[in-house]
């Protein structure tokens, strides 16, 4: 066999291996049903805050401690704990996407994401 | 709708702006006709003359956008959607040219600005491909200017003007219904304050002047395919090449500098989409250049020197799709807006992809190759090998990043890795092994043929690199076989290479280039490998006490809670928060280090930092951090939350004491000393007129380095007494003067400390060691790619005379 041609058999079989790590590897959007039945497994969860019930973080007695409530895109409400200070701007995410794993009732967020529709336009023209 | 007489509108410059908008578009397709027409018959001379005219005025066109673009921020017209949106007037005129590419537009335009200074040099010397080469250029021209027309075509928004009117862009607003609009707008919203910086005004121009150049391999890839010239193509090309895979990696490695200088996620790395997807191109044309350079010693792999070349842009195109089109929105943290322009995108992409495949499939036959089995024991081999192994690593690269576009095109629910640094390392680590292995083996390696000598010395610097990598391992303290595995390589990939710089020492410094590039290749990479291996979270909760109940072993307590005055252990340091500045926009929060020896407690060095955070009314906390960079490590700092809002100032413990002039009262932080009683005070903000009396106590507050003036004053209003009391925010001392005692001729002052305990920032530290080999390899890998390119054009220049 020329070199050439065992060179693109090893090439494929990497390649084959890149596409199957970065699905297996892959994390899924999903709800807090899904987190709560696969207590091991992190998922990518959309949501938006519940603004009636409230958010706590108290820098002082601890500063990487933040719990709020979410409510995913099912309608199913959870606890939410973070391990870090509260991100700014918290209060006017639209929509927020954390990553992480279900942990008894309560979900362990390892990070947080924000959508802000006002982040980068403010489609408000104010008049002074 | 009534036509409604607008007020002080300047109409004048962006008519001009879309003029000078249409005349490029329209120039372009011009150009790329007769240039087009040039190639195909060189001996009707017309064309070319035709096709050169309409550059000119293109090139004309082009800067005249840049520039009425550039007057229109710089003049504050906010009538311009552009220059409201994105500028403000107490904006510094150096982050008006960053204005420029916050946008989408503006960042489209650089781009443009980039191709047209690079197709005025090709004009000069491309020689016998101008033609081709300039028509590939001008189509890949009139693709970025049709971004920029903003006109509707059959209900589809063509491109997006930077010209367009605030009050067309936002037609609903009901203030624009009024005439004098404009004189209610005061100012423009202003730039994103992650943008000013100074990295911010350098790193963009730079990561788009490499873009931009990855036109010009693939324009003469296709004009080689084009004009059956398989071969000549390589000789201009190349030099190109260099210059585009070193503009571009200096951009990229800017972007992290920028990153880890002034963004608080504490590296200059994360894999993000938006990186990945200027690294992605980046590999992939290394990895285009170095199989360039085997065809041009052997003869051999010219046709995947031909896909690596078209590929590279073609992965340009790829990477402004993906961050240009909002598809990234969920995966991203810094995803652009979408600016209803992902169609012509991937229309754009798809031309380029059908042209240059096309070009391949139909030339495939007519390709020169090579029948004969290759060498193991040459340089092009093991050249080869680490080129497929950069396009296994950027394959990986892109399958990750394109997880999004996999979900619109197969439905599917996917979402990037979790842990999205563990994934890639875990990929990216073994590669950049194997091919830190091969820039040495390779190199020292001769083309074609090489005699046992070469092995031998192979081992020679093996063995050597094995020493010094043990050495370092104990010294790094590193544990994780990978990383070890990686030290070993990129050491050998120094010294294997500066075992090369022979040349150098008899005076041909253009011929060691690639040593050079090759060694700060290997610095780099050791840099990549220790600091983030041996990175070091300073913050970390020392203190042993179980502050929650729900606390958890395992959880990362990576921020610290910084008391206003009061120190703090952490680990080797002793930190302080002591006191915060104001300067225009930003707080600057200062924080004192003193370094610690930990077996003697003594201080070995100390130093303030002074990270800073914004509050921004459009984004809430904006926090810049600040390092301090020693030699062989930097410590990092940023501020992660401060109090919302900064409540009343309360003063504690008054104390009164009873002073004649010339008298001192000390105080916490100094003393006072009051100069005098002045009876006769004019000042403009007391009603004097039913004041009975009204005396003042001129006092000068003394703190540790400065002094400060203070007035507190004594009245009596309608026979009662009346106080003014004076602060001295700097001092934290609040002054009253409560009383007058006729008989001493004494007064009574009372002074009050600030209560500074709600007080506080949370931030979090972090020691970097050894960053500076990072920055460091860069710079030798640019002086490396400086003397190639230089080694290059003189090659260029010699054959051609």
């Amino acid at each position: 066999m020329k070199k050439s041609s065992i060179i693109i058999i090893i090439l494929i079989a990497v390649a084959i291996g890149a596409i199957v790590s970065s699905y297996g590897d892959a994390s899924t959007y999903e709800n807090f049903s899904v987190a709560a039945e696969n207590p091991d497994k992190e998922y990518h969860i959309v949501g938006t805050l519940n603004r009636t019930k409230e958010k706590h973080y108290d820098p002082k007695a601890d500063a990487n401690y933040f719990t709020f409530y979410l409510i995913d895109d099912k309608g199913k409400e959870s606890k939410v704990i973070y391990r870090a200070p509260e991100p700014q701007d918290f209060d006017r995410s639209e929509k927020i996407v954390i990553i992480g794993k279900m942990n008894g009732e309560e979900f362990e967020a390892s990070k947080i994401l924000l959508k802000c529709p006002s982040k980068y336009t403010e489609n408000e023209v104010k008049g002074s | 709708m009534n036509e409604v007489l607008f007020e002080g509108e300047r109409l004048i410059y962006g008519n001009l702006g879309h003029l000078a908008v249409v005349l490029a578009f329209g120039t372009s397709i011009i150009a790329t006709l007769a240039y087009f027409f040039a190639a195909q018959k060189p001996e009707e001379k017309n064309w070319e003359k035709i096709a050169d005219s309409a550059f000119y005025v293109h090139t004309f066109s082009v800067l005249s956008i840049v520039g009425i673009l550039f007057f229109i921020i710089h003049q504050h017209l906010f009538e311009y959607h552009y220059a409201w949106q994105h500028s403000s007037r107490e904006l510094p005129v150096q982050y008006m040219i960053s204005c420029f590419w916050e946008g989408q537009e503006g960042s489209f335009l650089l781009w443009i600005f980039w191709q047209m200074v690079i197709g005025n040099i090709l004009l000069r010397t491309a020689g016998k491909w101008k033609s081709p080469v300039m028509a590939v250029v001008m189509l890949s021209q009139i693709a970025l200017t049709s971004m920029l027309i903003g006109v509707k075509v059959f209900g589809y928004k063509v491109g997006s003007s930077p010209f367009e009117l605030l009050r067309v862009a936002m037609g609903n607003a009901p203030i624009f219904k009024r005439p004098d609009y404009l004189s209610k707008i005061a100012d423009g919203n202003g730039l994103n304050p992650l943008l000013q910086n100074y990295w911010m005004v350098i790193h963009p121009p730079t990561l788009f002047f490499g873009f931009a150049t990855t036109i010009v391999p693939f324009a003469f890839a296709i004009a080689g395919l084009w004009k059956r010239d398989f071969t000549g193509w390589i000789k201009q090309a190349l030099p190109w090449g260099l210059v585009s895979v070193m503009v571009l990696g200096t951009g990229i490695i800017m972007g992290g500098f920028w990153a880890y200088e002034s963004l608080s996620f504490g590296g200059y790395w994360a894999w993000d989409p938006v990186e990945n997807a200027s690294l992605i191109p980046w590999l992939i044309l290394i990895a285009g250049v170095h199989v360039v350079l085997i065809f041009k010693h052997t003869g051999n792999s010219l046709s995947v020197a031909f896909i690596l070349i078209l590929t590279t842009f073609l992965l340009v195109l790829y990477a402004t799709f993906l961050t240009r089109s909002g598809i990234l929105g969920n995966s991203s943290v810094h995803s652009f807006t979408d600016l209803g322009m992902s169609g012509q995108l991937l229309v754009f992409l798809f031309v380029f992809v059908i042209l240059s495949v096309g070009l391949m499939v139909k030339r495939w036959k007519e390709l020169p190759k090579s029948a004969k089995d290759e060498e193991i024991y040459t340089r092009e081999f093991w050249m080869f090998i680490g080129s497929l192994v950069l396009v296994i690593s950027a394959f990986q690269v892109i399958l990750t990043t394109s997880i999004p576009v996999f979900n619109k095109v197969l439905g599917t629910n996917m979402a990037p890795p979790a842990d999205v640094i563990q994934h890639y390392n875990k990929w990216q680590m073994p590669m950049a092994i194997i091919i830190a292995l091969l820039t040495a083996v390779g190199h020292i390696l001769k083309y074609k043929k090489n005699s046992g000598d070469a092995i031998r010395k192979i081992g020679i610097w093996a063995a050597v690199s094995l020493v010094i990598a043990v050495a370092l391992m104990f010294a790094f303290e590193l544990k994780n076989w990978f990383y070890i595995g990686l030290l070993f390589a990129s050491v050998f990939a120094v010294i294997g290479n500066a075992s090369l710089l022979k040349p150098m020492f008899s005076g041909k410094v253009h011929l060691v280039g690639s040593s050079v590039a090759h060694i700060g290749f290997g610095i780099l990479l050791i840099g990549v490998l220790v600091s983030s291996a041996n990175k070091q979270v300073l913050s970390i909760n020392q203190s042993g006490m179980q502050l929650n109940p729900e606390f958890d072993a395992k959880a990362n307590m990576e921020h610290v809670y910084l008391e206003k005055g009061k120190a703090l252990r952490m680990g080797d340091y002793e930190i302080e928060y002591r006191k915060d500045t104001t300067e225009w926009v930003n707080n600057y929060y200062e924080v004192h280090y003193k370094k610690i020896k930990p077996n003697t407690n003594e201080v070995e060095y100390e130093f303030d930092l002074y990270p800073n955070a914004q509050i921004n009314p459009k984004m809430g906390l904006v926090a810049n951090p600040d390092t301090k960079h020693y030699w062989s490590h930097d410590v990092f700092t940023y501020v992660s939350s401060v109090p919302k809002e900064k409540g009343e100032s309360k003063f504690v413990h008054p104390q009164t004491y009873e002073v004649a002039v010339g008298d001192t009262i000390v105080t916490n932080n100094g003393y006072v000393l009051l100069k005098r009683v002045n009876s006769n005070v004019k000042d403009g903000k007391i009603d004097l007129a039913n004041m009975q009396l009204l005396i003042a106590a001129e006092l000068e507050v003394h703190t540790l380095d400065k002094v400060y003036e203070a007035t507190p004053m004594y009245g009596v209003q309608n026979n009662a007494v009346a106080q003014f009391e004076s602060i001295v925010d700097e001092a934290k001392l609040r002054f009253k003067f409560t009383n007058v005692n006729p008989a001493n001729g004494k007064i009574t002052i009372e002074v009050a400390e600030k209560d500074t305990s709600g007080e506080f920032i949370i931030m979090k530290a972090i020691k970097f060691p050894w960053i500076n080999l990072v920055w460091g390899g860069t710079i030798i890998m640019v002086i490396g790619f400086t003397l190639a390119i230089i080694k290059r054009l003189r090659d260029l220049t010699r054959k051609n005379s």
